[in-house]
């Protein structure tokens, strides 16, 4: 394993050659990473490269965040190439181990565009070729301003020389690095490539089945282990039996693992492991566990009495976090007060690759492959649970077969090194099905009271918006009740909200399991009420529902704190300068959207079209969806026919990605909306396979996702979440124009929806 | 005991308890890691593996059901990558994260053997026992047409 | 697959409930009977003096032919047996794979089999998703599949779900949707189908039919002798419409 740290020893454990030209980025500032020579300042805050140029021309670029489906891979070396000038045949990519040094890893929020990094990741291409460019001009003896790097060489045109990048790296790499502001980016029409639709990387490896996911992964002598864990959580080991577990072939070991102690953070669970050659020797092993269980302080959480608490924390008044005007007065003194209740219940990730890590750990020091969405967080949990050092931790990042932000807390890592080290032997952790969804770290359930008043005109003129759901902060400490204000942003405090009182409140809610973030977090809770009130408003007041979307969000204007009444709006670690609340950019997804769905003529027989929108992740993204009746499956009797999807996030890199995250996000939102439903029963998750927690199906699938993208010169924004939020909504809203039958609870599979009438024409 | 196995067109004898899912065979003692564990239950189609021309669950397939007989597993589905599937899947870059394509490949695949050129509705019937939770379902409908040469695209 | 059936309250067993109805429906007179119906589902009448009231029968248990020999009448016998045998016909074990449309059901509610596989041309699945994709000769336990050897639905024409004993009865006649299947070949394929030894002990906690193979094929044996008759249309062991 890797253990030498110097500027040498990192470029070569990346497998990059030695006299090549590596340039890091760190806070907007680039540097040259001279393998030879000791880097600039303090080592642990130099950065670490983002790509390399070696002598023979091959350019390679490392991909610091993880790959899950988003296609992180084919877009870093093409956004970086472009603004080198490289040709792509002769850019390869490496995956980065999980370091500090390369910033932030985690591949989690929609960041890996935003935050500043679209223009960090172009300044190290850039940086590159302005070092390239100028050992150009001294070789040829002309002015910089004369030269283009492009198809990876530096040409000069009067004199019709070229210069191929490979031979100009020695001279480069003794060059100093420009200061920020003296590299200056390519104008956005030099990136040619990124005008169309870049090719998919892996994409050979995955229809060959030569793709790495973290249990493919292979060590000499490696055992596999798979964990009964405790059924509730806190729960630990009153007795065990392994006689009969031992006794199956090929079971090497039977293992206990350390309870954890305090909040759950991302500590592993506990459990009995057995350790074993092979996973079916691992399963029928675990299978024959005779195992009695303390089942601790959660055994008594039920879904029915959550679900009820919920409901109670919203029926009364909240701690108020958003206050414009005089909300009591204005309802009272409303011609009518519309009021109705939503609930979305917990759900699970269930990514199709569950959570698996192998892990090696020899002479204090531990090395780790895992399918994680935040190798840094990994490293440190790793590091935690042996007792060591970081710096003695490696954490490396294989494919993902699929995150949804289950990946990105590490208690599977730890769960591997645990057992590596106790084996003396390298361990493969492999979880099943059944363990992904009854240990996962949940989406929060949520109870959300909206009440409206009415003029006599049917305009809202009071708006209040109760909402409760146990905290992820619960997850990481103890005595947490309400949601922070990182949770409220998502659909409450940054909802542009064009009604003269509006009051915002949070009630209180208990944890009784490991709360994390699913893909858009609280955004599927707060943009299923809000986007689903909106409709109810409508049709309360018999008006167009794009009319009253359109009314509420109010003229074209930016939303600052002061005007939506709200102390501060944490706006996704964003500055609302970059990233203002723009009702105007929500108008116009919304405008676009239904233009393309045709909405005015929305209503064919037996079809029914809904909308909603929603900002989340500093994105706006409008949907439409079609339903029509189809009982021909198990589930409700509706189907989502067709879905038109319309996304403005900045300036986008590779489009078909955005693209394919706009679909996967139909897919993901109508999937959760139809069918996801996590429950409890005497403290324990119902849910174990994917009988009882079902996903979309190809047939359920609509036949058309029809996605646009905003063509904008905007900071680009967050991509791979904010398609989820409205998808629910518009559903339920679809369903409500086809059926009559309003849901305000999801799964729809719960709600009883009157049959199809007769004759239905076939969808086309 | 042993068990003779036909993988890829090639030989194999494990010694091997002939209830271990063929997944796990394949998978941990052949190395032929493209075949993938899903759920271990038939639910989701991304251990699909055919047994003398027929998709089955790898993973609740006995490996004594299969002794004797030809499995192909996506290793062995073409011998350059280039079947009509795959490069159909190339083109219209299907995967996200990847990790249930080769099952539906080889669902798909086993489709295509027996009919040629199926309609959008046998394509659904086919598949829907091959889940994706990344949500690629609109292009794997458009890939395998492609493949089928019965669509374009998207 | 067969969706494993979850435990149930003792009350919705469908044994139990079909065991107390049976009696009333075959004790009844043909006017006692619609007057039954037309109470909407009340509580069921007292048996009438009449005819002869067989014995109820024991919990998981088919009566033997013998205990239908206290109905003199070959006919009356006839109907007595064949809504004996339809105790099994429509259970759950057996409906499941006898679907009028495409889809095969699962668990004691007939909910639409998850996967949704298709009959396709054989009973056997479409390419790509066959029965035998996944279904195995035999039930596994590690996977929560039911098994038996050519694992299939039968054919459409002798779709049992949702059919009221009396139309299983003459479609079991017909042989132009039995495939040409004489009366025999159905005994038969009760007592020796591998399908049907399946639902008689179809494992996990699923719910098995009264009886076993040899029992309700010795019924089937003889309502054939006595003539085959159908019972009347209202004559179900539920007691409703399913």
């Amino acid at each position: 394993m890797t253990r030498d740290l110097s500027r040498r020893g990192f470029l070569a454990g990346l497998g990059l050659a030695a006299g090549g030209l590596a340039i890091g980025v760190r806070g907007g500032r680039a540097f040259l990473i001279a393998d030879a020579r000791a880097a600039p300042g303090d080592a642990a805050l130099a950065p670490n490269p983002f790509v390399h140029v070696a002598p023979d021309g091959t350019v390679t670029i490392v991909c610091h965040r993880s790959e899950m489906g988003q296609g992180v891979r084919s877009t870093l070396p093409a956004l970086i190439g472009e603004e080198l000038g490289a040709d792509p045949s002769r850019i390869r990519v490496v995956q980065a181990v999980g370091d500090r040094r390369y910033g932030d890893q985690n591949t989690d929020g929609s960041t890996t565009m935003r935050r500043g990094h679209y223009e960090e990741l172009r300044t190290a291409g850039a940086t590159a070729r302005v070092l390239l460019v100028a050992a150009a001009a001294r070789r040829l003896r002309v002015r910089e301003a004369t030269l283009v790097a492009r198809d990876h060489a530096v040409h000069h045109a009067a004199s019709k020389r070229s210069i191929g990048f490979g031979a100009l790296v020695a001279a480069a790499a003794r060059l100093p690095v420009p200061p920020p502001g003296k590299v200056t980016l390519r104008p956005v029409a030099e990136l040619t490539r990124l005008a169309g639709d870049l090719p998919l990387l892996d994409a050979p490896a995955h229809v060959d089945g030569s793709a790495v996911f973290a249990a493919d992964v292979r060590l000499p002598g490696m055992l596999t282990a798979v964990i009964a864990r405790p059924p509730v959580l806190g729960g630990t080991v009153a007795t065990l039996d392994d006689r009969a577990a031992r006794a199956v072939p090929g079971v090497r070991d039977v293992l206990r693992l350390p309870a954890p102690s305090g909040p759950p953070r991302f500590q592993p669970l506990g459990g009995v492991a057995v350790l074993a050659d092979h996973p079916w020797a691992a399963l029928r092993g675990r299978a024959a566990l005779a195992i009695t269980w303390d089942h601790g302080a959660h055994a008594g959480w039920n879904a029915a009495a959550d679900r009820a608490a919920l409901a109670a924390a919203v029926a009364a008044p909240g701690k108020v976090v958003r206050a414009v005007g005089e909300l009591d007065r204005a309802l009272a003194g409303a011609d009518r007060v519309v009021r109705a209740d939503y609930h979305v219940p917990y759900l699970a990730h269930a990514p199709m690759e569950p959570p698996a890590a192998v892990a090696r750990v020899d002479g204090g020091r531990c090395e780790v492959w895992a399918c994680t969405q935040n190798p840094q967080s990994g490293r440190a949990e790793v590091a935690r649970a042996l007792g060591l050092d970081e710096r003695d931790v490696t954490v490396h990042v294989t494919l993902l077969g699929g995150g949804f932000g289950r990946k990105s807390k590490p208690d599977f890592l730890a769960e591997a090194a645990l057992l590596a080290r106790a084996a003396g032997a390298p361990v493969r952790v492999q979880w099943t099905r059944d363990d992904d969804l009854r240990h996962g770290y949940y989406h929060s359930s949520c109870a959300q009271h909206l009440a409206a008043g009415l003029d006599a005109r049917g305009k809202v003129v009071g708006w209040l918006h109760r909402t409760a759901f146990p905290s992820i902060a619960t997850t990481f400490a103890p005595g947490v009740t309400h949601g922070g204000d990182g949770e409220l942003a998502q659909g409450i405090l940054d909802l542009a909200l064009d009604v003269p009182a509006v009051r915002c409140e949070v009630g209180a809610a208990t944890a009784h399991a490991r709360i994390g973030w699913l893909r858009s977090v609280h955004n599927i809770n707060h943009g299923f009420a809000i986007g689903s009130f909106i409709d109810e408003l409508a049709a309360a007041t018999g008006r167009d529902p794009r009319e009253l979307w359109l009314e509420l969000v109010g003229p074209p204007r930016l939303v600052t704190p002061a005007d939506a009444g709200v102390a501060s709006n944490p706006n996704y670690g964003e500055s609302l300068d970059r990233h203002p609340v723009d009702a105007g950019r929500l108008r116009d997804v919304i405008e676009r959207v239904t233009a393309r769905a045709d909405w005015s003529a929305a209503r064919a027989r037996g079809r029914a079209l809904g909308l909603a929108a929603h900002r989340s992740f500093v994105a706006y993204v409008g949907v439409v969806v079609s339903v029509v009746h189809d009982r021909s499956r198990r589930g409700p009797p509706v189907r989502a026919d067709e879905v038109w999807i319309t996304i403005d996030a900045g300036r986008v890199v590779n489009r078909d990605r955005v693209r394919s995250q706009m679909e996967g996000a139909v897919i993901f939102g109508l999937g959760l909306a139809l069918h996801g439903e996590i429950t409890a029963r005497d403290g324990q998750i119902e849910q174990a396979s994917f009988r009882d927690y079902p996903l979309l199906r190809l047939p359920e699938a609509p036949r058309a996702i029809h996605v646009e993208i905003v063509d904008s010169d905007r900071p680009p924004a967050g991509v791979g979440e904010p398609g989820v939020p409205p998808v629910a909504p518009a559903l339920c809203n679809a369903v409500f124009a086809l059926t009559g039958t309003r849901v305000r609870a999801l799964p729809l599979a719960r709600a009883s929806l009157p049959a199809a009438p007769m004759a239905m024409p076939a969808p086309t | 005991m042993t068990i003779s196995l036909h993988v890829n067109g090639q030989a194999h004898d494990l010694d091997a308890d002939p209830d271990m899912p063929l997944l796990w065979a394949l998978r941990d003692l052949l190395g032929l890691t493209g075949t993938r564990y899903g759920c271990g239950e038939a639910h989701c189609g991304a251990c699909t593996v055919h047994l003398d021309g027929r998709a089955v669950r790898a993973c609740v397939t006995p490996l004594g059901r299969a002794a004797g007989r030809r499995v192909l597993t996506i290793e062995g589905l073409s011998p350059d990558g280039r079947h009509p599937l795959q490069a159909a899947w190339v083109e219209l870059a299907v995967p996200q994260c990847g990790f249930c394509q080769a099952g539906q490949i080889m669902c798909a695949a086993a489709l295509l053997a027996a009919n040629p050129r199926p309609s959008d509705a046998e394509i659904d019937r086919s598949l829907a026992g091959n889940l994706c939770r990344c949500g690629t379902y609109t292009r794997i409908r458009a890939a395998v047409k492609k493949a089928a040469g019965t669509g374009g695209g998207p | 697959m067969e969706r494993a059936a979850r435990s149930r309250p003792a009350h919705l067993r469908p044994g139990r409930d079909r065991d107390r109805v049976f009696v009333r429906v075959l004790g009844a007179t043909a006017a006692l009977a619609a007057a039954a119906g037309a109470c909407g589902g009340g509580r069921p009448p007292p048996p009438p003096a009449g005819p002869p009231v067989l014995a109820p029968a024991a919990a998981g248990a088919l009566r033997s032919p013998d205990d239908f020999l206290a109905i003199a009448d070959p006919a009356a016998r006839s109907r007595a047996l064949f809504l004996e045998i339809s105790r099994v016909l429509t259970h759950p074990r057996c409906v499941n794979c006898h679907p009028a449309d495409d889809s095969p059901r699962q668990g004691d509610d007939a909910l639409r089999h998850d996967p949704p596989v298709a009959r396709g041309p054989d009973g056997r699945g479409v390419p790509g998703l066959h029965c035998g994709s996944c279904h195995q000769d035999r039930n596994l336990d590690h996977a929560r599949v039911p098994g038996a050897p050519d694992w299939h639905l039968a054919p459409a024409t002798m779709a049992w779900l949702g059919v009221e004993p009396a139309a299983i009865c003459l479609q079991l006649k017909d042989p132009a949707r039995t495939g040409g299947k004489g009366l025999p070949a159905i005994a038969h394929h009760l007592e020796h189908d591998p399908l049907v030894a399946w639902g008689f002990a179809p494992g996990a906690d699923r719910a098995a039919p009264p009886g076993s193979p040899a029992a309700v094929a010795a019924l089937a044996r003889a309502w054939i002798e006595t003539g085959a008759h159908c019972p009347p249309p209202t004559a179900t062991p539920a007691g409703g419409a399913p």
